[in-house]
Order: structure tokens, then sequence, then C-alpha cells
């Protein structure tokens, strides 16, 4: 029997700041949790250290305005370098699963990235997952986010693109941060069906959330039949979380990821560092290695405590009915929006950075092709807490582009550095080639990006 | 006068230096059944016609833990674990007469769960029963807090007083469990062995007349005094490795990264230097496949020695883990690994003739020249060792690192030199040393660098103290030491290191390894700020201090 793999790395030189949630303290517990517990040691376990993330892993996901220095710290690439540690390590077989421990965290982070919001600057699972398709030639992934709060960033990231299937569960937007993932959010006309947003209503217990396992995520990984399953891993819906207000315990952490099995999985959030974060985390391993949790659990934790409102899986039960449809429908509406549409889908959206205090507004295009996953240009402008405006067009090209979409998206890009078009930076994302370029307009240099 | 004693598997060396200088060496076979027999025998030799009033210092290595442990024939001990949350309890069966009681400690220390008196009563009772005297406790998370292993040694001296108590935080008190509870285990194990060999060599010392400071070389390449190897007896398991690591620290005596190879009969062990220091293994000694706390060098084995038999099968080559007597060329049966390094080489050795017959006769089966099969020989020997030294290398590159800073700054092995022990060494090391790449020394005292890097080790001794100021105290890892701070506002990183430093001066009075103390080095110092809501309520730190493995002051090196 292959080993779990883990990858912990807890940054304990890093912070946001000293009395934020993401400071050096978060996963110190944790630390002392695991190496007590002899885990390491385990044959059922096999430890790894991370590297650093290279720049080029980095730019197939992001446009980093105004550069990837500027955005991704060494922490950051250490912690993206930590998941695609683990992506290696499984893709090569040496590992059954594995779970990368990491911080700074990442699901809020999108494809334009000019600073940090919601904790996080680049995006881990993104990173590791377009690392994995474009050197081991993975296509059809799944990523269930099971952090409280709605992973925005790997929605974004994904939501044009078919063969990703993101399935969030969180607290309810409306209660919570970022204030998105709801239903209607079902992904671009070319992906529509593949975003699946399940809002959670506040205090939702163990039993609330393996219901809607049961009845809606899982029944949608068996007909969606990824080739890889990725858990975005945040802890804090559990019930002693200080930024959230969910009811989850160790032991229905432990069974989720038992019921879900996911290949790989990345840290996300979680904030109650001392009373919940050891206890998850030591239940999660055990859970992935296959070893028996039921002796992991708070020493509060009491398994009568919390009841789950009739109501509640009533609800639940509503929205596994209405993702199912709109999940089996995919096919039909995305060939309905191609044969219908415009050339172009098009839409606005602002964005608003809340650890950097910085208001984004985006253009986004894409192309509809009935071939491919085609090509996005997005026109960026953020406005810093300080009032300076940076403005960036940035075009990418998905791996499984065809090559006349491509062509068309590289010819637009040398013709927007040619005639400049108002933006201080210019950035092609061409991920069939590899080939990643940023030109800036006011040296009136390209760089390309290794 | 210094004096070095270390019992090999087949044969005990002494050596004798005074004034820096090996005035004596002597050597004997190694009896197993009597290990203190065959160390006093030595003395003997080493003291003939000299004043045993004289010997400033006698320090032993000896294999007498490690066998204990190999063939499983130390006192039997029960073993009681308070494993409170985490693993399943079977994850901790470690010995026959495992005890499972109900309780948890947290990682701050705090008793979420007691417990409880009937749970322990009726384990002692059973034990009692059973006619074990001997038990290890071991609690999860007693390195924060040990007054659950407290409570269950009173309750065990109140209904059976007769029994030994060995405590897991008396043992070992780093995080993880599972390696404590060995140690405390194997502790309580083979102490009474021990103390009955300690009993021997004091009583004969005494007789003797020799009054100097007697030291136990550990695993960690450092030395204890015997009279306190008696509450750690497992630290002086695996110390003869340790020794010619010393060794090769002794006759080197730079500060340089080199590698340590010695090659014996059948196997060949290979340690680390870093910067002049054997480098330890971060998982601990691993004793019968369970990893241990105990502080031991990182050291790689290889079933390949000079005298490992080699032979030619249907055109492949092949160097056997077998042994069926010294090299042909020294009157053995067949070809050896020595004999086609001797050959390869143009050496004349020993009956070079004979050598070349036997070589010949294994090149003939395996269908090729004399020459060329001698040159596989050589080259897959060589192919072996390189690998297993590059493994190491990166191991060590790859060593668990938690912060930023040092995956960034990720390290190099850059090697140095090479260092030969052992009886093939002349052979192998010089082509070993060119596939490597650097320069090579096998030194004219390699044939007893075991003893003398045991003569000539000073003391160790490592401190790790874990503080929390919200709960106003700290613990360090060495016979109980706690203590309040009561001055939690004012206590940084830098009053961390203090109070470590002064536990460390403390233990360092009782160890002879004062005069060492100048030399303290800080292997780990880490605070993190506990912060509850939006404001800091404490501070929690971690502070690591040792006397690393090095050479006595009185050592001033030997002539190449």
């Amino acid at each position: 029997m292959k080993p779990t793999g883990l990858l912990f790395f807890p940054a304990f030189d890093w912070a946001i700041s000293p009395s934020h949630p993401e400071r050096e303290e978060r996963l110190l517990y944790t630390r002392d949790q695991i190496f007590e517990e002899g885990i390491m040691d385990l044959p059922q376990v096999r430890e790894y250290q991370p590297r650093l993330a290279e720049a080029r892993d980095i730019a197939r996901v992001h446009f980093c305005v105004p550069s990837i220095k500027d955005i991704a710290s060494e922490a950051h690439l250490v912690a993206a370098g930590g998941s695609l540690v683990m992506a290696d390590a499984f893709a090569a077989g040496e590992i059954k699963n594995g779970f990368a421990i990491i911080r700074p965290p990442g699901h809020h982070a999108m494809t334009v990235a000019h600073g940090n919001r919601g904790f996080c600057n680049i995006n881990n699972e993104a990173i590791m997952i377009e690392y994995l398709r474009r050197k081991y030639g993975y296509r059809r992934i799944a990523i269930v986010d099971t952090d409280v709060h709605h992973g925005d960033g790997t929605q974004e990231i994904y939501y044009h693109d078919p063969d990703v299937l993101f399935i969030s569960f969180h607290q309810d937007g409306r209660t919570l941060y970022p204030g998105s993932g709801f239903v209607e959010e079902m992904g671009a006309p070319p992906a529509v069906g593949t975003t699946i947003n399940i809002p959670l209503a506040p205090y939702t217990t163990d039993e609330g959330i393996l219901y809607v396992l049961d009845r809606l995520i899982l029944p949608l990984l068996e007909e969606f039949k990824p080739e890889l399953v990725v858990n975005s891993a945040g802890q804090d819906n559990h019930y002693s979380d200080p930024l959230a207000n969910m009811r989850f315990t160790a032991t229905g952490y432990a069974e989720l990821n038992r019921r879900l099995a996911p290949d790989l999985a990345v840290l996300e959030g979680g904030y109650s560092v001392e009373t919940a974060l050891p206890y998850i985390n030591l239940a999660l391993i055990m859970a992935m290695a296959g070893i028996d949790s039921s002796n992991m659990r708070e020493p509060d934790y009491d398994p009568a405590a919390f009841k789950e409102d009739p109501g509640n899986l009533a609800r639940l039960d509503r929205i596994a009915a209405l993702q199912l449809e709109n999940f089996r429908r995919r096919e039909d509406e995305r060939a309905a929006a191609i044969k219908k549409g415009p050339p172009f889908y098009s839409t606005t959206r602002q964005i608003y950075y809340d650890t950097d205090h910085i208001r984004e507004s985006q253009q986004i295009k894409q192309r509809l092709c009935p071939n491919c996953c085609s090509y996005r240009v997005i026109a960026s402008a953020a406005v810093h807490a300080y009032g300076q405006i940076s403005r960036a067009l940035c075009f990418s090209i998905p791996l499984y582009c065809c090559s006349a979409c491509r062509e068309e998206a590289r010819d637009a890009y040398r013709q927007a550095v040619q005639e400049g078009g108002g933006a201080d930076y210019i950035y092609l994302q061409d991920r069939a080639a590899d080939d990643y370029r940023r030109f800036d307009s006011r040296g009136d240099t390209e760089e390309t990006i290794n | 006068m210094h004096i070095g004693i270390d019992v090999g598997g087949t044969s005990t060396d002494g050596v004798l230096l005074h004034r820096g200088e090996l005035v004596q060496s002597v050597k004997k076979p190694s009896r197993q059944e009597d290990l203190a027999e065959t160390i006093l025998a030595v003395l003997d030799g080493l003291l003939e016609g000299r004043d045993a009033g004289a010997v400033r210092r006698l320090v032993i290595s000896t294999t007498l833990v490690t066998n204990l442990l190999a063939t499983q024939k130390g006192a039997r001990t029960a073993l009681i674990l308070v494993p409170g949350r985490g693993l399943p309890f079977d994850f901790y069966r470690i010995a026959p007469d495992t005890y499972f009681l109900k309780g948890n400690i947290d990682f701050r220390g705090k008793v979420t769960e007691p417990v409880e008196e009937a749970e322990i009563e009726r384990a002692v009772a059973d034990i009692r029963a059973r006619g074990i005297g001997r038990i290890a406790v071991a609690a999860k998370f007693s390195n924060r807090n040990r007054t659950v292993e407290q409570e269950i040694a009173r309750a065990i001296k109140r209904l059976y007083p007769e029994a030994t108590v060995v405590l897991g935080s008396e043992t070992a008190n780093r995080l993880n469990f599972p390696r404590r509870a060995v140690t405390a285990y194997y502790s309580a194990v083979t102490a009474p062995e021990w103390n009955g060999f300690a009993d021997r060599i004091e009583e004969a010392l005494h007789r003797r007349g020799l009054k100097a400071p007697v030291d136990i070389l550990k695993a960690d390449g450092g030395t204890m005094p015997l009279v306190l190897s008696r509450e750690n007896p497992v630290e002086t398991v695996f110390s003869g490795p340790a020794a010619s690591a010393m060794g090769a620290v002794a006759l080197s005596r730079r500060k340089e990264n080199a590698v340590v190879i010695d090659i014996g009969g059948t196997t060949s062990d290979i340690a680390l230097l870093i910067d002049g220091e054997p480098l330890h293994a971060s998982g601990g000694a691993l004793i019968n496949g369970r990893l241990t706390h105990i502080n031991a060098l990182a050291l790689r084995s290889l079933a390949l020695g000079g005298d490992s038999a080699v032979k030619g099968e249907s055109g492949r080559v092949e160097i056997t883990a077998e042994r069926f007597g010294p090299a042909a060329c020294f009157g053995g049966p067949v070809a050896t690994v020595s004999d086609a390094f001797a050959c390869h080489r143009g050496l004349k050795l020993g009956e070079a003739e004979r050598a070349r017959e036997k070589i010949a006769a294994a090149a003939a089966a395996a269908g090729l020249e004399p020459g060329p099969f001698a040159a596989a020989v050589v080259e897959q020997a060589l192919e072996r060792l390189g690998a297993l030294i590059q493994g190491m290398f990166r191991e060590w590159e790859n060593e668990p690192a938690y912060k930023v800073w040092e995956i960034v700054h990720r390290r190099r092995f850059r090697l140095d030199r090479l260092y030969g022990i052992g009886g093939a060494a002349e052979l192998i090391v010089p082509l070993l040393a060119d596939r490597l790449g650097v320069p090579y020394l096998v030194h004219r005292l390699a044939p007893v660098a075991n003893a003398l890097g045991t003569a000539v080790a000073r003391p160790t001794l490592a401190v790790s103290l874990y503080a929390d100021t919200q709960q106003k105290r700290y613990l360090v890892d060495r016979e109980g030491i706690e203590g309040s701070i009561d001055n939690p506002e004012g206590f940084r990183l830098e009053e961390a290191r203090k109070t470590a430093a002064q536990c460390l001066a403390r233990l360092a009075a009782a160890r002879g390894a004062a005069q060492y103390l100048n030399d303290t080095r800080v292997i780990l110092a880490e605070q993190f700020n506990m912060i509850r809501g939006f404001s800091r309520v404490g501070k929690i730190f971690r502070v690591d201090v040792q006397i690393a493995p090095g050479l006595i002051d009185e050592f001033e090196g030997v002539a190449d």
C-alpha cells in the first residue's frame, strides 16, 4: 500500500501582520500535535519538503500586476511550491494521496492579481492544477472547496473552463466574506454548469455538510468522472472558528474526507488555531491515510452538542436537486450559447481586495468557439489605497485551445503591444505553448517569464 | 594520561595518550559474554608498568547496550501509556506488556482528562501479579506537563514499592510520544545489566587505584560520566560508529565537510562531518525498527567490506554479502573485494600470486579476463559506496525545514575530504576519493582511530527549554527542571536563551562539562506570539542549546 504524502510547511517566519489571523502561530499547535503523534514516523505517511515555485508556474495561472515579484513573496512561492511537490509525488505514483498543509493560503486569489485579498496573493490549487495538466497531461479535474468562505478566486480562474468542475460549499455569502458563491453563479456560457455553489446556512452541523456531500457532491463527482479530485481544504467550518459561524467538528472533517477521498488536499483557511486546527489537521491526515480517526477529537467534543435543523436539511435537498439539474444540462447550455451567441461573450466585474484595499474593475471577453475552450481577454484597472491606478490588458490562452483561436489570441496580443491601448502592462499567457510574456508599456520592454 | 577503550564486535582496542602522544595501544579479542572482563584486560595491558594514579581520564565505548537490545535479552519490562487523543491505541503496542490508561494532556500541557486511580491500580496489580519488576511510564505531551506521569509513579510506589520506574519525561522530552515511550522502555529494559556492568567496572577500577573520572561514550559522539549513565544507559547504544567518527575528528582536526568511511570485513559504515563535527540523525537512533529520542550520528551501512566474497556467474560480476575468511592474498579461500582492488591497482599485497589465481577463477566463471573482472568489481564497489554517500548528502540537504528562510536558502553539501578507517581502507579509499573528486586521508593511526576517538571525545549535553509566558512557566527536558516566569511581560527571547543557558550550566557542572560551556551553541530559538482576539496574551518559546561533540581541550592532535 502506498503511503499518504504529507507536506507540512507552517511558514513559522511569515505573517501578514503580528496580530493578523494569518500569523506565525497559526500552525504552531498543529505542529505540536503532528510531531507528538509521531505521524511522520508511520509507514502510512511520507513527509515531503517544499521547494520554490518558479515564475512560470505562477504565470501559468496569474497575471501579477505589476509583476510576480511584487505579488508573490518568497513565502508565497514556497507554499505554492509545496503544492507542486505533492503534485509531483502523486503523479509519479509515490503516494496514494497527498495533503499539503501549507500557508499562506490561496483560494481567494483570482486570475488577475493586484494584491492580497482574503489573505491570499496567489492561488495554490490553480497553480498546482495547471502544473499537473501541463506536465502530466491531466485534463478533467474536480475541485471541492471545503473552506467556510466561498472560494471565489478558484471559481473565477475556472469559471470558463468546462473541464474543471468547481464545487464550493460555504457559509452563505449574505452572512460572510467574500459575499459571493450563490447558486446562480454557474460558470461562463462556454462552461456553464461546471461551477457549483452550495451556500450553507450559518450553524450548519456535521450532519448538514455530510448530507449535502452524499446527495449532491458525490453524485456530481460520480457523473463528471474527473481524473483528479482536489480538496481545497479550509478548516474554518469548525464550531470554534473566530471568523465564521458554522458547527463542523474534527470528526465531521475526517468523515468528509473519508467519503470524498481526494487525491490531493491543500490547506486553505481555518483560524481557530488552538481549539480546532490541531485536531482537524490530524483527523484529516488519518482519514487520508486510512487510519481510524475516532480517537482524534477535540477535548470538548460532544457528539450530542449540535443538532441539525430539519428545515436546513430540506433546504439542502432543494439546492441538491437544483444543482444536479444545472449540472446535467451543461452540455446543452454550452452548445446553445455557442450556437446563438456573438463570437465573444463579454461581461464586467468589480473586485474588492479587503486586505490591500484595492478596487478593481474588469472587462472580460471570452471567444466562443465550437471546437475548443477558447481564449479570454481581461482588461483590468485597479485603484489602490492611495489613489494610484494600474491598468493591465491580459490575454489568456488555455492549454486545450484550438490552433485557430490560439493564433488569433497571439495576434491580438501582438497588436495590443504595438498600439499600446492605454494599458500599463500587457500580458500573454499561452498555456498551450507554455509561453508567458509581460510587456511594460512605460519602458516599452517585453519580458518572457521563465 | 588519557585512556580510551573501544569494544568492537570482534576485538577491543585501547590506547593510552601521554601529553598528546600515543604511547601505548592494546588489542584483545572481545568476549561478548563478559565485556567488563575484556575491558579490564585491555586496561591492564595499557597500564602495565605505569602508575594508575596518573590517569587523568578513562573513556569506555562499549557494545553492551547495543547487544542487549539486538538480542532482546534485557529485563522484562511493563510499559504504561497514556496516549490520550490521537492515533488508535493499537499503534502504540510497543512492548509485549503494554498497558493503556485513559487520560489526556494537550499540547500546552493542560490536563483535559485526568487519569483514573482505579485504572492505575488495576494495571499495577496485573504487572505485579505477572512478576514484572520494571515499569516504564509515558504520557502523550508529558514533555509539556509531567504531573500525569508523576501521579502514576506515586501510585506504583505505593502499590508496588519493589518495582523500578522509568518516566518518559525524564528520559526524553522533545515532541514525539512514540519515540519517548520507546526510549523510556529501552532505558528500563537495559538498566539492570548496565548497572551490573557499571558496578563491576567501578569496583575493579577502585581496586587498581584508578581514581580518575570514568566516562562512557554515547551514540552522539560525546561522553557522560559512568555514574550518570545509570539513569539513561540506552544513550550508550551504537557508540561504536560514534567512536570511529570521533576518531576521524581527532585525526583531522580540520573544520571541513568530510565523509568518514570505516571499511571492515563485511560492512562499510559511513558518517558525515559538517565543519568538522559529526552529523546527527534527525530521527534519533533506530533500535529494532523503532525510532527513539536518543541522539545518534547519521550513519549508513552497506554490506560491503574488504572480505566480501566476489564471484562471477554467467557473464555477471557479483559482490556478495558473504565472508568466507580473510582476503585470498592473506590466505582466505575465495577472491574478495580486497583482492580485486589490489589486483586492479597492481599492488603486491600478501600472497599476490594466490590472489591472482582466485580472481582468475572467479573471472573465468563470469567469462571474463582477470583484469576486466577486477575492474568490474572495483567499479561496482565504488558505484555502490558512491551512491550511498551521495544519498546521505541529499538527505542532509533536504532535512525538514519549516521556515521560508530555510527553504529559500537551501544548503548544498560540498565535500572537502574523505577519511578512511578500517582494514580495507588503504585499498579502497584512494579510488573512492578519486571518484568523489576530493583528497583523502588514511592516517597511520587509522587502525586505532576508534579507541583514539573514544579517548579524546569530550562530554556533550543538550538542553531544550519550552516556555509559555501566559502560563508563566518553563520546562527543561532534563532532570525534571522547571520553573516559573515571574515577569511574563519582560520575558523575551533573550531571557529564554539565558534561562536555557543557565540550566545547561547547572547540568554541565555535574557532568564534568563546565569547561566547555564557553562553546555553548544555540541550535534553535523560536518564539511565537499568542494572539487571542486581537491582542497578545503571551508568548511561547523554544530554545535548544548544547555542548556539541568535540575533542577535549587537552588533546592537541597527533602528527600525520
